[in-house]
């Protein structure tokens, strides 16, 4: 296998190979960066077109756009934060404050290092484990994958700080999201009114550019006619390579964020959102000074995205290997290998060997890539953004929004949506309810009905079905230790102090 | 005189029109995204069809996918029948719908063109199951009703229909489980969540080592797997597959049809398109016109009799 891997590096190196790749990787930066363009649409379109590429240049283009839109979401997120992209969510959390204190420069290398990083580690878990890290794949059943969605749903409610309550009640409205359109099962029609656009459920980006970037953008434009504060001068534009040393001390955010993305990537379905939050949630814990985070510290932004690039490579793990995407992205890319007559599963990998290792080399040249045409291309162009007029900016934005959204399913009936959501989002906003949970409860929540209902079946009505083996135990103790462990470590540390 | 004058232009033109056609792009509706099965199987056919309709003949493919294909095949069903409207047809899947919700389409909103595609249903086990034959699984589904799990592509399509039909058989009952797409069941078979499956052949080809194909669901046994018996042969005579073809909204004038099906006959024809379909995975199966609206019909009655018997929603 390891032969195999090297004999497909050379073809990897053509001039049409490599170019795709290069092209893709700043496709993706600018669609990533525009909020409601994501990386499944900018696949999705693609993908047609692919049936007239050779294989390695269609899967170079995927391989570059798909890493390069994981980096691009960072970008607005930082600056305006407005995720271009759901897994940019938890980039804002950090890395907007970073961008109010003049440090915007700083904090879009950190992202842009950092996606590098865990883009590369998740190469590497592509090219060298892919076949064992499949059979990890096939140990997660209904009923474990119903328990890493409560997972996930309880460590966004509890450990993201703030109001639990507050944080439940957002969840809850992202839970009732999900449950619009045809139920899981049955195929019976839930919320839609009758309207045959709601029957496939709402989408999560109509859901993220309504709720992220409609608020902001709102806010830019109640503002008076006066250009941001920030010069580009204060963004910070030093070369990177003297911005690398002031990241050394981020190495292990980095590696426990790598595992955690590489993780949720072989799982299917949850995601570069879940594999973000949970990385800066884990790195929040580890560090020595908590408080800062949320107001600016570089090392959250680097723990969201290297965790959202982590899961770029081995999302394509259960894909290739088993035929099941483990996100949005991965399940278009399928399509594109599919053209090219490439069909999943083990004898892919026999089969086909120059196509399927170049296209992990592919995997890792775009993570690579990223920091020289991410580096440049976000801090020189980008960034000036900031420099238009608030009510032109805004006004771009808007056009923005409602081109991606539109271009979803080609209908005006999304965009309508998605201003409703821009309303609901602007409320929430001014009553201080987090948003986050609203997007991983839409994301989640179908995740675990569906499995819910699953494994409730295959234990022909029985919930002890849930508890029945040892992942699913594991699971279900982890998300305990979520639920009561803030409050416990208070009344601990709390008791401390007493004495 | 008049009339016969305005009859003999109106004559002239439809001839004129017919010499010409294609005049304009013909666009084909494929009810799911580019990259899935069936779209991949339309983009094939077409770059064939537009060589065999010659002439500069441009044929498009035009994703509309949502609510499992019914966005796409009411597309079609409603569109003009001018012959630049085709559609891909997906059975039982396309009919099975028009049972279980209120379609704005149904078995005669259609023109049968051509099929091309029929992957048979299997009664499939991982390779590590205990149960060896068709028998032994169908014997541990009569002892304890219920016992056996069986994995699907989703409720209302051939894996559906295929199980039911096979427990009908059977004298078994089993418990279905309902996943989202073909590869998630799969999957679950692999990791011995459920305890069999009804996929199609085709989806399990690129797993041999990983599953035991029990039997296949058809008449015969397929030349992608010809150790493996039917069903027919162990017993129970139950069959049940996935076809793809092509169809045109109904009322397409006869001359047209006729201009499509010579044109899809000789894409069947043609050596190079069978070798990219045999490399899809695809197993072809060529039925035109009245043929292949007897299946459509036939695989209508069989959605309509399992509705009624065991409704699924």
């Amino acid at each position: 296998m390891y032969a195999d891997l090297l004999n497909a590096l050379p073809d990897v190196f053509s001039l049409a190979n490599f170019a795709a790749v290069v092209i893709g990787v700043i496709a993706g930066i600018v669609v990533g960066a525009m909020p409601g363009l994501s990386a499944t649409m900018a696949i999705s379109v693609l993908v047609p077109f692919t049936f007239g590429l050779e294989p390695l240049v269609a899967l170079g283009l995927m391989a570059g756009i798909y890493n390069g839109a994981m980096y691009g979401g960072a970008i607005p997120a930082v600056l305006l934060r407005i995720p271009g992209t759901p897994a940019a969510v938890a980039t804002t959390f950090d890395g907007y404050p970073m961008a109010q204190k003049g440090e915007g420069g700083f904090a879009l290398q950190v992202a842009v290092v950092s996606s590098a990083f865990g883009g590369v580690a998740s190469a590497f878990a592509l090219m060298l484990l892919a076949p064992p890290l499949s059979k990890v794949t096939l140990l997660f059943g209904p009923s474990e994958v119903f328990w890493v969605a409560i997972f996930g749903l309880a460590s966004i409610i509890f450990l993201l700080g703030g109001n639990p309550v507050k944080g439940l009640i957002s969840a809850c409205f992202g839970v009732f999201v999900s449950v619009v359109g045809s139920d899981p099962i049955y195929g019976n029609d839930r919320f839609t009114f009758g309207q045959l656009e709601m029957l496939d459920g709402i989408n999560i980006v109509i859901l993220l550019v309504g709720l992220y970037a409609l608020p902001p953008v709102i806010d830019l434009l109640e503002t008076p006619l006066k250009t941001d504060g920030v010069k580009s001068s204060k963004l910070g534009t030093e070369p990177i390579w003297k911005a690398l040393p002031r990241m050394k001390s981020y190495w292990k955010t980095w590696v426990r964020g790598s595992f955690i993305g590489i993780w949720i990537g072989i799982l299917p379905g949850a995601g570069g959102s879940m594999a973000a939050f949970m990385s800066y949630n884990e790195a929040r814990r580890a560090s020595n000074t908590p408080e800062t985070w949320g107001e600016g510290e570089p090392e959250g932004v680097a723990a969201a995205e290297v965790a959202n690039n982590a899961d770029t490579a081995s999302a394509l793990i259960p894909a290739l290997t088993l035929g099941i995407p483990g996100t949005a992205v991965a399940a278009v890319m399928l399509g594109g290998l599919l053209v090219h007559g490439l069909q999943p599963g083990p004898m892919l990998f026999r089969d086909n060997p120059d196509i399927v290792f170049g296209f992990m080399w592919q995997f890792l040249f775009g993570a690579i890539l990223l920091v020289v045409l991410g580096g440049s291309l976000a801090t020189n162009s980008f960034a000036r953004l900031l420099n238009l007029p608030r009510p032109l900016l805004g006004s771009v934005i808007i056009v923005l929004m409602l081109i991606g959204v539109y271009s979803i399913h080609g209908r005006m009936f999304d965009v309508y949506l998605m201003l409703g959501f821009g309303a609901i989002g602007w409320v929430m906003d001014r009553l201080k309810f987090p948003l986050p949970p609203v997007v991983l409860g839409l994301i989640l929540g179908g995740f675990a009905e569906e499995n819910l209902r699953l494994a409730l079946r295959i234990g022909r009505g029985d919930p002890m079905v849930l508890f029945q083996n040892t992942t699913s135990l594991i699971l279900v103790a982890l998300t305990i230790a979520v639920i009561v462990g803030p409050s416990l470590k208070k009344r601990f540390t709390g008791k401390g102090k007493a004495q | 005189m008049k009339k016969t004058l305005t009859a003999l232009a109106l004559a002239l033109t439809a001839t004129t029109a017919l010499a010409d056609y294609p005049e304009k792009p013909i666009e084909v509706v494929v009810g799911y995204s580019a990259g899935g099965g069936t779209d991949v199987m339309a983009r094939t056919v077409a770059q064939f069809l537009e060589q065999e309709l010659g002439d500069g003949a441009s044929v498009v493919v035009k994703n509309m996918p949502g609510a499992g294909g019914q966005i796409g095949f009411t597309e079609v069903a409603q569109a003009d029948a001018d012959g630049y409207t085709l559609g891909t047809f997906n059975l039982p899947a396309a009919l099975a719908l028009t049972h279980d919700r209120d379609a704005d389409y149904g078995l005669n909103s259609y023109t049968y063109l051509a099929n091309f595609v029929e992957d048979p249903n299997t009664i499939t086990v991982a390779a590590n199951s205990p149960y060896q034959t068709l028998d032994e699984l169908l014997e541990a589904a009569r002892t304890d009703p219920g016992a056996i799990t069986v994995g699907l592509s989703a409720l209302g399509g051939n894996d559906h229909f295929g199980a039911n039909m096979m427990a009908a058989a059977a004298g078994a009952e089993f418990t279905l489980v309902p996943f989202k797409g073909a590869s998630m069941a799969r999957t679950a078979i692999m990791g011995g969540h459920v305890a069999a499956g009804t996929m199609t052949l085709g989806q399990t080809t690129a797993f041999p080592d990983e599953l035991r194909v029990l039997a296949v669901l058809a008449d015969e046994r397929s030349s992608f797997r010809p150790e493996v018996p039917t069903a027919k042969e162990l017993g129970y005579d139950v069959k049940m597959s996935s076809l793809r073809g092509f169809v045109a909204p109904a009322g397409l004038d006869a001359a047209t049809a006729e201009t499509l099906r010579a044109a899809l006959s000789a894409v069947n024809e043609n050596p190079d398109f069978q070798a990219t379909m045999a490399e899809q995975g695809n197993p072809i199966a060529f039925m035109l016109g009245e043929a292949f609206a007897a299946t459509a019909a036939e695989q209508d009655a069989v959605a309509a009799r399992i509705w009624a018997e065991s409704p699924w929603k």
